[in-house]
């Protein structure tokens, strides 16, 4: 019932972190995080929460439907990972950054389980804001540069998300998202004003989660903040920003076939996946293979029905994981060697080879691995609806592939090697991590049954608006 | 009616205009409160009814007061974008001060070359 618990508990833990200014502090983030996650987890499909007693459509609603509760299950797992990695990453003012890191989950979830639009936009700017901080973080050139472009474009698209908004609650005269899903669905056929806030929410959304022509920002901020944040951003903040994007178009009933969507995702694919080979820094080309790997999702929501819905959602969860990995197992070889620029990082260190090898693998999908599953059911999909789709995933997997084993052969094959020591509480994320993709690569039915209950709720509009309203 | 729309137009013109245009980035983040304004005039101006009624129920109105009263959820929606603008430029100028200690400059051109 209390769906507010786990905002509650991590906004509790940002202002324990805060008020005890103690470095010890990594802790309290942890607990919030896992309490959070874990009573995500017990809570059930189908569930609506009203706010202080006012029935919707009048006052804030939060809807957890099986999609949202896959998103926020997704987005505590991946921080409970980080707040573990970074125990012994961050040392100086980690009381600040355990605050960030708990708003930004808070964040995360509130975007993922709210039912009201402008509920949305207010949690989204909560992890924008969190997420500026973050970028920041280091205070130095890098992180600077990064957090002010960021920070630009990201308001930039804040105020056109609520300039989409605004116009709906004008069009529609309600900010209820089942609300002005039922006003919508009595239309026939969408008159132009609401596909004009359609593409204004929409385009908001797309420089949120990176997609073409607006994935500017990401290696930018990504260069300059710590690793595991890095991680967070690849693995959540563009799955954050696809969902309320997928949200929205659920909301006008316009899951189906789309080839703007379809284009997009192809341009990402490439853009990002040329550039990451192009780089010669470590955390840039990661950041723009995570661009290019989001890019295969929204090819596969771009097609739109049950099965190709279901393989974005099943690459949602294991790019969360193989970027997750890739990131804390990259991040901990430059953490030690003190560089980020490829060819200067060389180490020797068997666990991270390994640990690395295996998300390479999974990142180019190698069958046993997870990444692998998904990819195969996107060329299947793809393959139902252009087989020239199919030659242009293919193509940029040639490309995934190039790029991650030039990354890998400087860093673990190069001949002078710096043999390292990495702490054991950044070994246990990545052991973990790295157990899911290769779990998940041998025996992948669970996941696929776990995305594809959850993109089941994409389909069920009438369902929604009756649990909402009655 | 449509001199409200008018107004949204060009403050957004401006701040778009100051956000794209202008090399200082003080004016960048000056530009991003105006965007945020005519936002918020838009946003406003959809609560508006001609002569409308204030939204307080008495015995004299409540026959009539549902048809013709103003909206009075979009002043709302304003107040809490308001305080959402007040803390992202509060972010904007905290990471200004802090670009200037590094680089004595205010010039984008000099921001996009800080890496060095």
């Amino acid at each position: 019932m209390l769906i507010v618990i786990p905002i509650a508990i991590l906004l509790m833990g940002a202002l324990f972190t805060l008020a005890f200014r103690n470095d010890k502090i990594g802790i309290t983030a942890l607990i919030a995080s896992f309490i959070s996650l874990i009573y995500v987890f017990w809570s059930e499909a189908g569930a609506v929460f009203a706010f202080s007693g006012w029935e919707p459509p009048f006052g804030i609603v939060w809807v957890l439907d099986s999609f949202s509760i896959f998103m926020s299950l997704l987005v505590m797992g991946i921080t409970s990972l980080i707040v573990i990695y970074s125990v012994r990453y961050i040392k100086k003012r980690s009381h600040r950054y355990y605050a960030l890191i708990c708003l930004i989950s808070m964040g995360m979830i509130g975007v993922s389980l709210t039912g009201d639009i402008f509920n949305m936009y207010v949690f989204f700017e909560i992890l924008s804001i969190a997420s500026y901080g973050l970028v920041a973080f280091f205070s130095d050139r890098h992180a600077l540069e990064g957090a002010f472009k960021y920070l630009i474009m990201g308001s930039f698209a804040s105020s056109f998300i609520l300039i989409g908004i605004a116009l709906l609650y004008g069009l529609t005269g309600t900010l209820n998202m089942a609300d002005i899903a039922s006003n919508v669905s009595v239309m026939s056929h969408l008159p132009p004003i609401y596909m004009a806030t359609l593409g204004i929410i929409i385009g908001g959304f797309c420089l949120k989660a990176a997609i073409f022509p607006f994935h500017a920002w990401k290696p930018d901020a990504i260069e300059g903040t710590p690793s595991p944040i890095g991680a967070l951003f690849a693995a959540t903040s563009s799955a954050i920003g696809l969902y309320c994007i997928m949200r929205v178009l659920f909301l006008f009933g316009l899951i189906q076939l789309n080839w703007i969507l379809i284009a997009i995702g192809v341009i990402t694919m490439f853009v990002g996946a040329f550039l990451a080979f192009m780089q010669k820094n470590i955390t840039r080309l990661l950041a723009y293979s995570s661009i290019s790997q989001v890019g295969y999702i929204v090819v596969a929501y771009g097609i739109g029905n049950l099965p190709a819905i279901t393989a974005g959602t099943y690459q949602i969860l294991n790019n969360a994981l193989i970027e997750a990995l890739l990131f804390m197992a990259f991040g901990a070889a430059i953490h030690v060697a003190g560089s980020e620029i490829l060819g200067k990082v060389s180490v020797k260190n068997d666990f991270l080879l390994i640990s690395c090898l295996i998300g390479i693998l999974a990142l180019i999908g190698i069958p046993l691995t997870n990444g692998f599953v998904s990819k195969w059911l996107i060329y299947m999909v793809t393959w139902t609806v252009n087989p020239i789709l199919t030659v242009l995933t293919l193509v940029i997997t040639g490309f995934t592939m190039a790029y991650s084993l030039k990354l890998f052969s400087s860093v673990f094959l190069s001949p002078d090697k710096k043999t390292i020591d990495i702490p054991m509480s950044m070994k246990i994320p990545i052991i973990i991590a790295v157990v899911f993709c290769i779990m998940m690569g041998i025996l992948p039915q669970g996941g696929y049954v776990v995305s594809e209950i959850a993109s089941k709720a994409l389909f069920e509009l009438p369902k929604y608006i009756g649990l909402v309203l009655g | 009616m449509y001199i409200v729309y008018l107004f949204v137009a060009a403050l957004m013109g401006i701040g778009i205009y100051a956000v794209v245009m202008k090399d200082n980035i003080l004016k960048k983040v000056i530009g991003l409160g105006i965007i945020g304004h005519g936002v918020h005039v838009l946003l406003v101006n959809i609560g508006h009814v001609e002569g409308g009624l204030i939204p307080i129920i008495t015995s004299e109105n409540i026959a009539y007061l549902g048809m013709h009263s103003v909206d009075p959820i979009p002043q709302a929606l304003v107040l809490t974008s308001i305080v959402i603008d007040f803390g992202i430029t509060v972010l904007a100028l905290s990471i200004i001060v802090m670009i200037y200690k590094h680089i004595h400059s205010l010039s984008s051109k000099d921001v996009g070359k800080m890496k060095g």
